[in-house]
């Protein structure tokens, strides 16, 4: 566990990425319960003007708090937890969970983090979420 | 959809931190323990029918995208609980021709101590 000691701000936590993949996001709207067709149906994905079915935010966001909780060391870490969904994610892209320790407060034994996850598009960097926001609970 | 409805309360339904499904979490999270912080998704998209199918409200779920999501925790789900979830619209406004919904998702112990509280913007797209 990381303790309010040995964790400096500011300082970046190890990024994390994954390919989005149709199993890995029909996997998610069963466990999670949102069929939205959107994450699903080509056609209906395309009527809605996208240019294929993209990812729930809620998966982006999953993986987020996957990042953060292999740096805090588990999910119970994970006290506050903010994203705002800035772009869709497409079938077959790479999402990389990044994060960034902007201050750590001692007194409530927590680390205040920024949070994003981006993906390269055209050559392009696009934010599916950007400045997100974490507390993670911190051992004395 | 009818920003009158905002401040409505839907009646509180029972939650169970069901631990088939917080697996299914954390074999797509690649997670190794614990319950993944995300899973109050699951919450909140079982109350999730009633507020679909509310006249009232006149929610055209086809039309929604995910705006923006918070979570804040008093204390971590732990597997197999069973817990009561109540849900309220917190705001409704225009955005453009485009409508917002703040939903707000309360996740407590029986004797009604809050565990969780997750809030849910959800952007409802005009129809062309």
């Amino acid at each position: 566990m990381r303790t309010v000691r040995d964790v400096a701000a500011p300082s970046d936590l190890p990024a994390l990425s994954r390919v989005v993949t149709p199993e890995a996001v029909k996997a998610y709207a069963d466990a999670g319960g949102d069929q939205n067709p959107l994450h699903q149906d080509e056609a209906f994905a395309r009527a809605a003007g996208f240019p294929g079915i993209i990812a729930h935010g809620m998966f982006t966001m999953g993986h987020l708090a996957a990042c953060l909780s292999k740096w805090a060391g588990g999910p119970e870490r994970i006290r506050c937890l903010t994203a705002q969904f800035r772009a869709p994610v497409f079938m077959g892209e790479e999402i990389v969970a990044g994060g960034r320790v902007k201050a750590v407060d001692t007194e409530r034994g927590v680390a205040v983090i920024e949070c994003w996850v981006t993906v390269e598009r055209d050559g392009k960097t696009e934010w599916p979420i950007k400045r997100g926001e974490a507390e993670v609970l911190l051992d004395p | 959809m009818n920003p009158a409805a905002a401040g409505k309360t839907y009646p509180a339904t029972t939650f169970t931190v069901d631990p088939q499904r917080v697996a299914a979490f954390r074999e797509i999270f690649e997670e190794s323990e614990g319950v993944p912080a995300t899973f109050v998704t699951v919450a909140e998209f079982a109350i999730m029918p009633q507020i679909v199918a509310d006249q009232e409200l006149g929610l055209d779920f086809s039309h929604v995208l995910h705006g923006n999501q918070e979570y804040e925790f008093r204390r971590p789900l732990q597997e197999s609980e069973t817990l009561q979830v109540r849900c309220r619209l917190g705001s409704i406004r225009a955005l453009g021709r485009n409508a917002l919904l703040v939903l707000v998702t309360e996740l407590f112990e029986p004797g009604g101590e809050i565990v969780c509280t997750a809030r849910s913007t959800l952007i409802e797209r005009a129809a062309d």
